[in-house]
């Protein structure tokens, strides 16, 4: 079987897996009638029993990445390789993966039970098995009970336990969920990542899971896939896309980063001296063997987070700057600082702590600084 | 493989425990939302001592049911107990007219092959119907293509009845006509055969033509309110089209088929216009029957007529609603 697989991968010309257990994407790309790049080369290899969430604004193609791992759109170019073998060719049915919809897409006329069973009907399995195995899903999931109700008697989150049980109950290798918490309530939905992430390490299944919710995507993923204008930004853990944006769109995108234009001044040793366009902020970074030139240009993120508002006495006037108070934003556990450094918008979260002595400055200065660790050179 | 394999393994104190608190979340979001029962509550107190609002409102609604359906058909009851006499209406109840038309053997043969006709149009409608709406509903996904296509499916419903009626006659059906034509050329016969034209044969056909957009356009609206997204799950949880399509469009559809089905039956049953044009005088049907009784001033028989085939008609919309529940039971 293994070895089939390197054999196919070969013949399609493109860049052999490095795993033949797992899923694959090689070269994935996807161009709709009309012109439009939804998935520009996507490459990308997925582990059996691995968590990935794929995050990305609206129209990023994460979403016809996902359907065209489950048959649901064909690539226009590119292999798909589930364990070596090219799904590419085969109809949702015949993969091994089973999708979770958007808005659940359960079947409306039929009960909770049939729901469930459905994909085992359809595989020809017998009546009494298919109930047992039903059940058993159900039973995984809290809705013995309702097992008899129709969809539209259900609330929001016992829809989607309905939904998750009809897939699992086919027993996929993948299983792939589209927005899967986007139909539910923020209560409700911060209670469905814990489940799903619980029932995920459980059943040790691969998932892949589409969002455009940074805070969701952080929470659950063992691995983020940020995705924009049809393209792969950044794959990393959480804490890596939190803390160390690859790319100015990964910056932007996961929110409340300081981005900064700027210049290559000097290069000391490792480091990596710019000054931003302003003029106002210079800043060290640790690059060891950035060859970049004195004067070309560079730039930088700083999290809001790891802005503080005591002064590090460093001296040189590296990584802290004077600032101007616009906003504080008091958010309960902590508080954002909205700040103008000369020209330069910029933003602190520090501890709620700091509340009483930050309130009501709107309009002083304050100086904030930064460690160098938490400077990030981003990729233009 | 072994791990997606053991369901029993999963069930575990933790995840009963996520379970619980997620009740929990939807309990408290529930609450906090103003609930809709409390609007619904406020709604049901105001309507107290507006009975009269309500009858108010209803009025007209039920004045025109009652001047335009009631009324007449309760004047049809009562005609068919009566007598029609030189000097007018004798209203003597009488049992007659019916007892008359049990034995009427020219009746009820009108009757069951009126009954026949209506089935095959039911049925060729649905058949030949369904692949037309499916298509538009479901294949064409610009909704501006959509509805250029159906505008254009009701094109030949701009002429007159009478008009399509008559192209039943001698242009499509009669010796010269483009039925024989077609099939001379094709040497499926080698002599046009005349009996094409004014036959049961041709009224039958020119039925399906005639009402076919009455099936088309429930079954239309229906499909196109088919959750798309329920298809691709039932194809994605292993259906192929037929399964699919018995699990999830079909069901959906039901109610466009069922509307469809009683139109259809309803108005071929009472048709004596295409009988009439297109069977040219040699073919009757009950409702021919009716109008040939009512132009021999035989009200009264006229009228038991009628109230027999609303009965018949009745039957037959139970059937077809039997039917469709059946299929559900399934």
């Amino acid at each position: 079987m293994e070895e089939q697989g390197v054999e196919t991968g070969g013949a399609a010309g493109a860049a052999p897996p490095t795993n033949q257990s797992g899923l694959d994407l090689i070269g994935l790309t996807k161009v709709f009638p009309g012109g439009t790049v939804a998935v520009d080369d996507v490459n990308l290899h997925v582990d059996h029993g691995e968590y990935v969430v794929l995050l990305g604004p609206s129209g990023c193609g994460k979403t016809t990445t996902l359907r065209m791992i489950g048959g649901h759109e064909f690539p226009t170019q590119g292999e798909i390789l589930l364990d070596g073998q090219s799904l590419v060719d085969l109809p949702p049915h015949k993969r091994p993966t089973t999708t979770v919809f958007q808005h659940f897409a359960l079947f409306p006329h039929r009960t909770t039970l049939q729901n469930v069973e459905f994909g085992l009907k359809m595989h020809g399995v017998k009546k009494d098995e298919r109930r047992e195995a039903a059940m058993r899903a159900l039973d995984m999931v809290g809705l013995v009970p309702l097992a008899d109700r129709k969809p539209n008697a259900l609330s929001g989150g016992q829809q989607q336990r309905v939904a998750l049980a009809r897939v699992l109950v086919t027993k996929p290798k993948a299983l792939l969920l589209d927005e899967p918490l986007g139909d539910l309530d923020r209560l409700l939905q911060l209670r469905m990542r814990v489940e799903l992430r619980n029932l995920q390490r459980q059943l040790g299944l691969m998932f892949i899971h589409v969002t455009h919710n940074q805070e969701e995507a952080l929470s659950m993923a063992d691995r983020i896939v940020v995705m924009n204008d049809a393209r792969i930004q950044q794959v990393a853990d959480p804490l890596t896309i939190a803390t160390k944006p690859a790319t100015e769109v990964v910056a932007r995108f996961m929110g409340d980063n300081n981005i900064l234009r700027g210049v290559v001044k000097a290069h000391e040793g490792d480091r990596l001296i710019i000054e931003g366009d302003e003029q106002h902020l210079r800043v060290s970074v640790h690059a060891p063997g950035d060859g970049r030139a004195i004067g070309s240009p560079a730039m930088i993120s700083v999290r809001a987070a790891a802005v503080t508002v005591e002064a590090n006495g460093s001296g040189d006037g590296l990584n802290s700057a004077e600032c101007e108070i616009v906003f504080v934003e008091f958010l309960g556990d902590l508080v954002k600082l909205h700040l103008l450094a000369g020209d330069e918008r910029m933003l602190a979260k520090v501890g709620a702590e700091h509340y009483p002595s930050l309130r009501g400055r709107e309009g002083e200065r304050i100086r904030i600084s930064w460690k160098e660790d938490d400077v990030q050179l981003l990729d233009a | 493989m072994s791990s997606s394999s053991t369901p029993d393994s999963l069930r575990e104190d933790a995840n009963r425990l996520a379970l619980d608190e997620v009740e929990e979340a939807e309990e408290l979001s529930r609450q906090r939302r103003p609930g809709s029962e409390e609007a619904l509550g406020e709604g049901g107190d105001g309507g107290r001592g507006s009975g009269w609002v309500t009858a108010a409102l209803a009025a007209p609604g039920l004045i025109w049911i009652g001047f335009y359906l009631l009324a007449p058909l309760v004047i049809i009851v009562l005609v068919s107990f009566w007598t029609w006499t030189d000097a007018g209406f004798d209203k003597t109840f009488t049992t007659a007219n019916y007892s008359e038309l049990f034995h009427d053997s020219t009746y009820w043969d009108n009757m069951l092959s009126t009954v026949i006709t209506s089935a095959i149009a039911v049925v060729a409608c649905l058949v030949l119907g369904f692949p037309v709406a499916y298509f538009l509903a479901l294949k064409v996904q610009s909704l501006r293509v959509q509805i250029a296509l159906f505008i254009i499916a009701l094109a030949p419903f701009w002429t007159s009845f009478l008009t399509r009626a008559i192209a039943w006659t001698f242009p499509l059906m009669g010796r010269e006509g483009a039925l024989n034509q077609l099939l001379v050329k094709l040497h499926v016969i080698s002599e046009p055969i005349s009996e094409f034209g004014f036959s049961t044969l041709s009224v039958r056909l020119a039925m399906i033509q005639l009402y076919i957009l009455f099936m088309i356009t429930p079954l239309f609206f229906t499909l196109a309110q088919v959750d798309r997204s329920a298809l691709e799950a039932a194809r994605d949880l292993g259906a192929n089209w037929w399964g699919a399509f018995r699990e999830v469009i079909l069901p959906q559809t039901m109610p466009g088929i069922v509307i469809g089905s009683i139109f259809i039956f309803v108005l071929t049953m009472g048709d004596y216009g295409t009988v009439a044009t297109v069977g040219g005088g040699n073919i009757t049907s009950v409702g021919t029957l009716i109008y040939s009784k009512i132009g021999a001033v035989q009200y009264p028989q006229g009228a038991a007529s009628a109230v027999l085939l609303v009965v018949v008609l009745m039957v037959g919309v139970w059937v077809i609603t039997r039917l469709s529940n059946l299929r559900e039971e399934l």
